[in-house]
This record gives structure tokens, sequence and C-alpha cells, in this order.
């Protein structure tokens, strides 16, 4: 059975249609990367899965339990560590745990030794009987995180769940969430940084602007992604033959006219920068401006769908 | 962890309940706003009221009493959704496995409680220094219970006005509770207001003085009957807006 299984699901906010037909499913076990940039769709769709909101269209499922006909179960089954770390801030860390571990329905002693437990793997155990309120931002994440886990979810989800944070908190809690995977915990995760999803992810879904592109191993959108870096340079004399010169550099994958810019795509944008350097100096051409461009989601979204659509057989209107 | 059966469930949805409940008040019956508009509110204007007028114990403590509860209870509810909407601790419950319905059970118990606290302090005064006897303490208890649970489900509904500043969900209560005391029997006497006494029937105060006046004293103005029917027609209506409103909320966030 498919941990997560979502099926044509959309939300409209008026007119904005923030998220739009999305299907994928997730795995038991699965560490999986939701990547998008910012305004992309993947709160909402988290939103969606965990309750908080209701789909406009289209339908998804917790462990086989749908999430709107039967939410209670469905709910069962996850812990969730949104985008703000929501915690009681005029209760300790201990009384925040034993509230969550009442509202899942656990025993006393359950929630006790899952406590425990949990406050000794976040190293909150200093803090028990602290309130919330002078926590740290990486304090506050980890306590929400901790409570997120107090009844032993079979699926986790987190947004976002490393923005804001110092460095050393943010490789702990990637340390923390690698280990629940390995344990056995199916992850759902969203962000905006490619980086992350290639650590962690065993498999990534790209978002954007609502639409969902490859579902695929993070080595391969990585590959393709960084095809999406380029170099924009403009030339005084921009002649048809400059151009197809400049296209035929080493590693340069494919090139447009921006302007009066010209944009060569590659995996290696220092490489090919070099060699127009020299390329102008060879030609007597003067440089009017280069500029080497960063990897970018929604380049990467666009040669994505473009190449699925090219590899599709039967066409769609 | 499975909760398939019915009975089952229906335990796990009170557990859950009683534990929002229990955070209710740790957390906010010892907030300024709930002192405030739950206590001191109440008890000026009560004071200010029964100042320079030589009313009988027998009309004061039942009346005091009605206000407090009417206060007290139908505050927490709007102290406490609009905070949690803002920290996104609200969010948490929804997220849980426990239905919208035992969400606002749980916070409505938290309000009712915190009502029947602060009306047992009038009560106590009462009996201290007015000598004030209780006819029917079974009685009493249960319609503090019915009366508390009322009021509490009142400021519930009016929780569910989409802010997450408590502020502004007690303006608009106030403006609500506030004319309800002179149309309640409690500074005016139904009896005395003349043709004017059918508007009473509207305040869902009016029952409840009336019923904790009857439970004192042995005596009230519509009976005991009238009294509980309209009080638990107003509690339904209540319970019934604010699902209504709540269940619209989360749909649309
Ligand atoms: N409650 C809302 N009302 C209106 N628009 C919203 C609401 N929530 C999100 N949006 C819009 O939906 C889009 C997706 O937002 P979101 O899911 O938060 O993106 P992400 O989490 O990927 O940054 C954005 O354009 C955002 O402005
Ligand atoms: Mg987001």
């Amino acid at each position: 059975m498919n941990a997560i299984s979502v099926n044509n699901l959309t939300r409209d906010y008026g007119t904005l249609r923030a998220v739009d037909h999305i299907s994928f499913e997730v795995e038991s076990g699965e560490f999986f990367g939701f990547l998008g940039p910012n305004g992309a769709g993947k709160t909402t769709t988290i939103r969606m899965l965990t309750g908080l909101s209701e789909p406009s269209e289209g339908t998804a499922s917790i462990m086989g339990c749908d999430i709107t006909r039967d939410a209670f179960h469905a709910k069962e089954h996850f812990g969730i560590v949104p985008e703000v770390s929501n915690i009681y801030e005029d209760l300790s860390a201990w009384n925040n745990l034993m509230f969550a571990g009442e509202l899942y329905g656990l025993s006393q002693p359950e929630r006790t030794r899952r406590a425990r437990e949990l406050l000794e793997i976040f190293d909150l155990t200093g803090f028990r009987d602290k309130k919330a309120q002078g926590f740290s931002k990486g304090m506050r994440r980890k306590l929400t995180l901790a409570m997120a886990l107090i009844h032993e979810p079979e699926i986790l989800f987190l947004d976002e769940p490393t923005s804001g944070l110092d460095v050393q908190s943010s490789l702990l809690l990637k340390e923390i969430l690698s280990r629940l995977n390995r344990e056995g915990t199916t992850i759902f995760l969203t962000t905006h940084m490619l980086e992350e999803a290639n650590t962690l992810c065993n498999r990534v879904a790209i978002i954007v602007k609502g639409r969902l592109a490859a579902v695929d191993a993070p080595e391969k959108l990585k590959k393709t992604i960084q095809t999406t870096q380029s170099v924009e340079v403009s030339l005084d004399s921009m002649t048809s033959q400059v151009t197809a010169d400049l296209t035929a550099i080493k590693t340069v994958t494919s090139s447009r006219h921006e302007g009066d810019k010209f944009r060569l795509f590659t995996p290696d944008p220092a490489v090919v920068a070099t060699a127009i350097f020299e390329y102008a100096q060879a030609h007597r051409l003067k440089i009017i401006s280069i500029n080497t461009v960063g990897p970018s989601l929604e380049d990467a979204f666009l040669s994505i769908v473009q190449r699925q659509g090219d590899s599709r057989t039967e066409g769609r209107p | 962890m499975t909760t398939s059966s019915p009975p089952a469930r229906i335990w796990r949805e009170l557990r859950s309940a009683w534990a929002i409940t229990k955070k209710d008040a740790r957390i906010y019956y010892l907030r300024p706003g709930s002192i405030m508009f739950g206590i001191l509110f109440p008890l000026f204007l009560f004071i200010s009221f029964a100042i320079g007028r030589d009313l009988p114990a027998g009309v004061l403590v039942p009346g005091l009493m009605a206000i407090s509860v009417f206060f007290a209870a139908s505050s927490i509810g709007p102290m406490a959704v609009p905070t949690e909407r803002k920290t996104k601790t609200y969010e948490r419950m929804i997220t849980a496995p426990v239905s919208p319905l035992s969400i606002l059970v749980g916070e409505i118990v938290g309000g009712a409680i915190f009502g029947a606290i602060i009306a047992a302090i009038p009560l106590i005064i009462g009996i201290v220094f007015y000598g004030t006897l209780i006819v029917n303490p079974i009685g009493l208890i249960g319609v503090l219970v019915l009366v508390s649970f009322a009021f509490s489900a009142m400021g519930i509904m009016f929780a569910a006005i989409p802010t997450d500043n408590p502020g502004d969900v007690m303006m608009i209560l106030n403006f609500i509770r506030l004319p309800l005391l002179f149309i309640s029997g409690i500074f005016i006497p139904v009896s005395a207001m003349g043709m004017y006494g059918a508007v009473a029937l509207i305040s869902p105060l009016t029952y409840a003085k009336d019923m904790i006046q009857y439970v004192l004293t042995g005596t009230g103005y519509y009976g005991p009957f009238t009294d509980v029917i309209g009080m638990l027609i107003f509690t339904g209506i209540f319970l019934w807006i604010g699902v209504r409103l709540h269940e619209r909320n989360r749909k649309s966030g």
C-alpha cells in the first residue's frame, strides 16, 4: 500500500489556482521531497494532505484512508511539522509533549515514556520544565518535531523544516530525519533548496506555479537542473556566424536570443564564460556584457515539461 | 492504535476533548483578558448597579451569579481561539485525530468550568455574609452545569469570527452582552418591565438568572420548565451555529 496517494489534487483561492491537478504516490519508507520556489504551492499541498484545508478538486489518501471522507483515521497515521513552529509558549516542554500525547490518545505511561525518549533524542532534557516562551528558534523547531513524533506516526510531513535555522540546528535536524527514515518512517518534506532535496531524499517532485513536473530520483533532477545554468552575453557584433560559433562552444546544450543578449545554457558556466572571452579576443569583438546565471527551478521545470512533452507518444490536446 | 469500534472511537474523542479542556484551563484562566472580562467587568457592573439600593440577598446573589457565569463562561473561547489562530496551535488540534465537534466541546467545557468556578464566588459570599440558603442544592449543580455550558458555547460561537486578535471578538461580544443585562431581569425585574417583559424571552440570560433564583430561593418568574427549555434551545442554537461557522473557517483555510 502507498503511504500517500494523491490524485488530481487542486486548490483555488478565488481566481488563483494555487495547486493545479497534481498526482503522485509516495511509497511506505520513502524519503520524498517536494521541491519548488516560493509560492509554488508546497504549503497549500501539505495543508490539504493534513486536513487544514479542503481540496477544490481531486482526492488524496493517507495509508489508504481518504483525507476528507475518513479524516479521523488518516490523521492517526501522520505527524506534521508546519512552516511555523506551533508550540504552547505558556507550557513547559514536558507539558507541550503531554498535551500532544493526550490529543493523540496515548495512555499516561505511554506518553511519559515517549516524552522522555524524545526529550533525550532532541537534547531538550535539561529544558523539560522550562516554559517554551524562552526557547530559541532551533529549540522550538525541535520541540515541534518531538510533538509530531509523540504517537510514533508512520508518516511525517515537514514544511521547509530547516528554513530560518542556524547551520548547526539544521544539520542536527537533517541527521534526525535521516535516522527516522532509516528506521522506517515515511517522510514528506517540502523545500525550496535543491541541495537539501538532493542530500536527503530518495525521490523528488518539482512543483512550480501549482503544477507538478517530474517525480524522479534527485540525481537525475539535479542533472536536468544543472543544464539550466546559463551564460548571458552581449557582443558588439552579433551576426548569425557569431551566435553559431558561440553555440558550438563545448558543453553548451542550447541557446536563445533574449533581447539584445544571447543566452547559452550549460552545466558549466565558468568554462563557457572563459571560452567566450577567448573567442571575443581572437575575433576582435568587444564584450558589452557577460553574466552567469545560476540554476533555476523554473527553467528546470520548463525543460522537464518540454522533455516529457517530446517523449510522449500519445498527444494530449 | 486503531479505533474502529464506535465506543472506542467515542472514548478517544472524549479523552482528546478533555485534554483540550485542561490545556485551556492551564493557559487561559489566568490571562489578564480572562480576568478582566470574565471577573472584574461583571463585578464592577454589578456593584455600580447594587450600590445605594437596599436589595435583599435573595435578589442580589442570583443576579450576581447569573452575571458572573454569563461573562466568565463566554470569555474563555474568545480568548483562546483567536490566540491559537495566531500561534497556529489551533491547527495542531485540527491535524490531530479529533473531530471538529470534539475540539469545540473541549473548548466549551474549558469555558464552562471557568464560569462555574467564578459563579461560586458570589454564592460563597452570599452564604457567608448574608446567610443565603440554597433551597435545592442538587438542582443548583444541574443549573450551573447547564448555564455555564450554554454561555461558554455562546463564547465559542463568537470565537468563530475569523480574527487572530482576542480583542476583536471581545468587542463584538460585549456589544451583545451588555444590552442583554438590561432585558434579562437582572437590573430591572421582568415583572417591572410591563408590556416590554416579552423582550426578556429573547435573552438566554433571562432563563439563566430565573433558574438560578429558583434553585436558590424556591421562586422564579417563569418556573423551571420554561427556564430549562429556553436554556436548552439557546444552547442548541449556539452549538449549531458555532460548529457550522468553525467548519466553514476550516474549509476556507
Ligand atoms: N490563504 C490564501 N489565500 C489566498 N492565496 C493564498 C493563500 N495561501 C496561499 N496562497 C497563494 O497560493 C500560492 C501558493 O502558496 P504556498 O502554497 O504557500 O506556496 P509555497 O509554500 O510553495 O511557498 C501563492 O501564490 C500564495 O500567494
Ligand atoms: Mg510554504
